[in-house]
């Protein structure tokens, strides 16, 4: 599997991100570091402790996460909950969660094909 | 040397991106929140070429870095490049207004990163250089500037003390008393002052009434070249001798020639025109060039007033003190000497001044 591919199974725009990061290479590193990154982690935890505060800081840093690795499906989301979150809606927030946590989902497994095909 | 980036974010994957996204050109240092970016700033300062700060962080955010930065002055220095998720135009309004070079969204493009951080270093290092360049020159100046005020005391000093040592001359060849210097200076004073205040045409600034007052010590310096035969002689002159007596102005400005050079201009200027044209008459019937009205120098016409007063008020060993009402008097009728109308308006409205300080000197005598 090729990260493009990997792009185009989590449905985000590969051309975009690879304009912007100049080469596959730079594209694909970046891309797997997201395995290793905690935010959504943390959005998960705050929300289960119905810490608003916590919780639009960690959906904030996956949104920004998202926006530089060009996770566009993830990012639409994610911003979407950031300003609930921001709004202090915690309630209307949760459904918004749960779209989160299947892009996530969708994501992560993407790139664990990629990882296992290197 | 101002090489090095810091990177502010608290997600690690941002940091390296930016880092990679702006090539090997800078070495970077990296805080994951505001607090350790003050850190490094507190520590790095002078090494630091250009930050790029994430807004939302744990703890510390990128508005404190931003009031750190702002406050301690830093953000004169090292400029600052937002780089954050933020989409509200209203953050970005606010950090442009605290003083950041610019404002860039995530996602961002790393060749336009890298070619607006190279132009904000390269603008920053120039203004710096030129800041630099002022400051040193500010302070040359300000260096310069001392030194030569320092330079003007010591020659006004220098000034006032050949004055002093001119005017103590003429004192000890017991031509004058040093009474009569002093209460000439005094009543030139008096006289320069009101004219100053009434007669902006004269120029009398405070700086120049000083030096004429200073300088009316010396209108009789030329007197130490006359012979005593004539200068100490009991009786009257005679025709022949007065004409001697009277180069004593001529004379007192070719002493202070001699010392040219020595001391201010000004001084030189002011002392000389006293010497020589203390004995005109604005008539035109003075000695010894016959200047007429405001030919003769106004330094000259002030200390003659003087001169003439204090020789009447005063008692010499060959006459009594004349009444100080009457010398008044004999002053504006023009019986010792036609003076400028300007001056003896000055010296009417004097009258008080002039008497009190002549009585004041009286008292001193006496003790």
């Amino acid at each position: 599997m090729t990260v493009r591919e990997c792009y185009e199974q989590m449905g985000a725009d590969f051309e975009n991100v690879l304009g912007r990061l100049e080469s596959e290479r730079m594209v694909q590193r970046f891309a797997l570091k997201f395995l290793d990154d905690t935010s959504f982690q943390a959005l998960e935890e705050a929300l289960n402790q119905k810490d608003v505060e916590q919780a639009f800081r960690a959906a904030h840093t996956l949104k920004g996460v998202c926006l530089n690795l060009g996770f566009d499906n993830l990012f639409t989301v994610s911003s979407d909950l950031t300003e609930k979150l921001r709004a202090k809606e915690l309630e209307e927030s949760e459904e918004l969660f749960r779209k989160v946590k299947e892009q996530y989902a969708i994501t992560i497994a993407a790139l664990r094909e990629l990882q296992a095909s290197l | 040397m101002r090489e090095k980036i810091l990177i502010v974010d608290d997600i690690e994957l941002n940091r390296e991106i930016l880092a990679v996204a702006l090539g090997d050109v800078y070495p970077v240092l990296e805080a994951g929140d505001g607090e350790q970016a003050i850190e490094l700033l507190k520590e790095h300062s002078d090494e630091v070429a250009v930050v790029l700060l994430d807004l939302i962080m744990p703890k510390v955010d990128g508005y404190e870095v931003l009031k750190y930065m702002k406050q301690t002055e830093i953000l004169d220095r090292i400029p600052v490049l937002v780089i954050s998720a933020e989409s509200r135009t209203d953050a970005e309004r606010a950090c442009l207004k605290m003083g950041v070079s610019d404002f860039i969204r995530k996602p961002f493009d790393s060749v336009t990163v890298r070619s607006r951080v190279k132009n904000v270093v390269e603008l920053f290092m120039y203004k710096n250089q030129l800041e630099d360049k002022v400051r040193i020159q500010t302070e040359n100046l300000k260096r310069q500037n001392k030194l030569l005020e320092q330079q003007a005391a010591k020659i006004k000093e220098g000034n006032e003390k050949i004055i002093d040592v001119l005017g103590t001359v003429v004192e000890y060849r017991n031509l004058e008393s040093g009474e009569h210097i002093k209460r000439v200076k005094g009543f030139t004073r008096i006289l320069a002052e009101r004219a100053a205040k009434r007669y902006p045409e004269y120029n009398l600034t405070p700086e120049r009434i000083n030096i004429i007052v200073a300088a009316s010590a010396l209108h009789d310096i030329g007197k130490i070249t006359i012979k005593d035969s004539v200068l100490l002689k009991p009786g009257r002159l005679d025709k022949d001798e007065f004409e001697y007596m009277k180069s004593h102005t001529v004379r007192g400005c070719d002493i202070l020639e001699q010392i040219d050079g020595a001391w201010d201009n000004e001084y030189a200027k002011v002392s000389c025109a006293i010497c020589r044209y203390h004995h005109e008459r604005y008539d035109g019937k003075g000695y010894p060039d016959g200047l007429v009205g405001e030919e003769i120098p106004i330094e000259a016409q002030l200390v003659s007033v003087a001169d003439v007063y204090d020789a009447l008020v005063s008692e010499r060993v060959y006459k009594e003190a004349i009444d100080k009402d009457k010398a008044y008097h004999m002053i504006l009728m023009g019986e010792c000497g036609v003076f400028s109308p300007k001056l003896m308006e000055c010296f009417r409205e004097s009258k008080e001044d002039f008497e009190n300080l002549a009585s004041k000197y009286e008292r001193e005598h006496k003790e």
